[in-house]
């Protein structure tokens, strides 16, 4: 028993103050890397839902990549999302040595260092944004299609465009259906931030890592995993009650 | 309100063009199929500037489809439909535009916008397409939804009013457009029988302020008493129309007699 508590809550390494800064520092990039891709998905998945409702036949000049793309990126893991852009990115801001050409992207979008954060907290954010764009446009788009079609419809029937009636009526109504799902895919973006290890930051996975390999002990990793949970399952709690209360407004004839 | 005057408080109507033969609105050969499905076939109808028309006939007969021709919601695929001397029909957004900011819809669901409320709901297009001033909009907005019975409840939202007072707030919106047609689809049909007259009254002082009104409904009365000209569809075409003492109570044709033979029962 003693065992298994110095192997996972060993309050002397969790607490020892160097190895509970460097968890802390750790999870204070995964807290800003979800929020800014949250934010980033958040806005490029309704923009990507949007452009797939385009209408008319012209309409799948747009529809029609917009859709691959989202089947594409829902269909790669995020850790091959983030390798990929962290390689391209770092390769296509070097000069050519053997041709001598110039490198094709500047080096400040190469290897970013934007507000003061390194190149691969910049990778995970572009990274993340790319995949969970493409999760949270479908999110969108089942709440979209849930709008009834006569709200369309009406907003047509007195002169507003397509794109005015989107803008003015539908997409209000289908984010307001939404919102609970998109926290959870939120949930879900939160915890896949980690992968950035993987391209060299030292976020709260990585931390612990680092830690559990010095005093063997798990203990640090707990800590980890303790500070998701405290941030997660309040989120999760949040969720079921948005629902509840959509479920009780449903019922009583008013959502 | 004397007849003459325009709909809505809008400037008379002597400008508004007419075709050859003085109709306001003409639809010639109109069809319409929805895959195998042939919902309308051949379709030819002329109303006159300020004439009240209703059309009857079966569920499925195609009536909620010619509405959605009239403006272009759901494009016929033949045919020409002609507004106010102009051709709607294969002219693309141009034709869209130009008829759906002359002709008004009220639909059987209502369709307010429910995040808004009632004095929104009927600001909003004039605000989005014609680019009004929102005080000019509020102004208008607040004294149509007084025209329809509705000035205490501006500020409620759709939920919180029953279904007639929902329809009258759809009612406001359409006419804050200033159509120069209204479309009715059944408008009172989603409604509980004692709410029923509340919108048919609102319908019957518009058709007395000079309206132009296509009007498909189930209620007898009201077209009895407040139609120019009553229309039987069935099949998609047209099967009978003429005055209402004549298609209601002296119908020619045997679908009608059948038809009305149901309708009138109740
Ligand atoms: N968008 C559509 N796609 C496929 N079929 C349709 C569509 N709209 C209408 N229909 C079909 O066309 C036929 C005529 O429909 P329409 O709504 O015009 O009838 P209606 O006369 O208004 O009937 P009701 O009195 O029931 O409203 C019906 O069989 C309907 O199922
Ligand atoms: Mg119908």
């Amino acid at each position: 028993m003693d065992q298994l508590v110095d192997q996972f809550f060993d309050f002397g390494i969790m607490f020892d103050p160097d190895n509970f800064d460097k968890v802390m520092a750790g999870f204070w990039f995964t807290i800003k890397l979800a929020i800014i891709a949250g934010i980033l998905s958040l806005l490029w998945g309704l923009v990507l839902a949007v452009l797939r409702q385009t209408p008319g036949k012209l309409g799948r000049i747009i529809r029609w990549p917009v859709i691959a793309y989202i089947d594409v990126f829902r269909g790669i893991p995020a850790l091959l999302v983030i390798l990929i852009v962290s390689t391209a990115l770092g390769a296509l801001s070097q000069p050519d040595l053997e041709t001598g050409a110039g490198a094709l992207l500047p080096r400040w979008i190469g290897v970013p260092d934007w507000f003061g954060q390194p190149a691969p907290f910049w990778y995970g954010v572009i990274a993340i944004t790319i995949t969970y764009g493409a999760y949270m446009a479908e999110v969108y788009r089942a709440g979209i299609e849930a709008v009834p079609s006569g709200q369309m419809e009406a907003a047509r029937s007195l002169g507003m465009s397509h794109r005015q009636a989107m803008r003015q009526v539908i997409v209000p109504q289908a984010v307001r259906k939404v919102i609970p799902p998109l926290l959870n895919d939120f949930i879900a973006l939160m915890k896949d931030t980690t992968l950035v290890s993987f391209i060299g930051l030292i976020e709260v996975v990585q931390a612990g890592y680092d830690i559990a390999s010095e005093t063997f002990s798990s203990s640090a990793l707990t800590l980890g995993a303790l500070l998701f949970v405290l941030v997660t399952i309040p989120l999760a709690r949040l969720v079921d009650w948005m629902i509840a209360r959509q479920q009780a407004r449903y019922e009583r004839g008013i959502a | 309100m004397r007849a003459g005057d325009g709909p809505g408080g809008l400037a008379p109507t002597e400008a508004l063009a007419t075709d050859g033969d003085g109709a306001f609105l003409r639809l010639e050969g109109v069809r319409k199929s929805f895959a195998d499905l042939v919902v309308l076939d051949g379709v030819d109808l002329a109303i006159r500037r300020g004439e009240v028309v209703c059309v009857l006939g079966p569920s499925g007969s195609g009536k909620s489809t010619l509405l959605r021709c009239v403006n272009l919601l759901s494009p016929p695929d033949s045919g020409r439909i002609v507004l106010e001397g102009e051709e709607i029909t294969g002219r693309g957004e141009a034709g869209i535009d130009f008829v759906r900011q002359r002709v008004g819809m009220v639909f059987q669901q209502f369709n307010l916008f429910p995040l808004k409320t009632a004095l929104e709901n009927v600001t909003l297009a004039p605000r989005a397409v014609l680019g009004r001033d929102e005080g000019e909009c509020r102004r208008r907005g607040e004294e149509l939804l007084d025209r329809v019975g509705m000035s205490d409840k501006v500020a409620e939202y759709p939920d919180r009013l029953s279904g007639g007072q929902q329809q009258r707030v759809a009612i406001a919106r359409a006419l804050a457009m200033d159509p120069h047609v209204m479309l009715f689809d059944e408008v009172t049909s989603a409604l509980d029988p004692e709410l029923v007259k509340e919108v048919l009254d609102v319908m019957r002082e518009l058709a007395d302020e000079g309206m132009t009104m296509l009007v498909v409904t189930h209620e007898i009365g009201f077209a009895r008493e407040a139609a120019d000209r009553v229309i039987f569809m069935d099949g998609g075409v047209i099967v009978e129309e003429g005055p209402p003492a004549q298609v209601i109570d002296a119908p020619r044709h045997e679908r009608t007699k059948a038809f009305l033979g149901l309708v009138l029962e109740h």
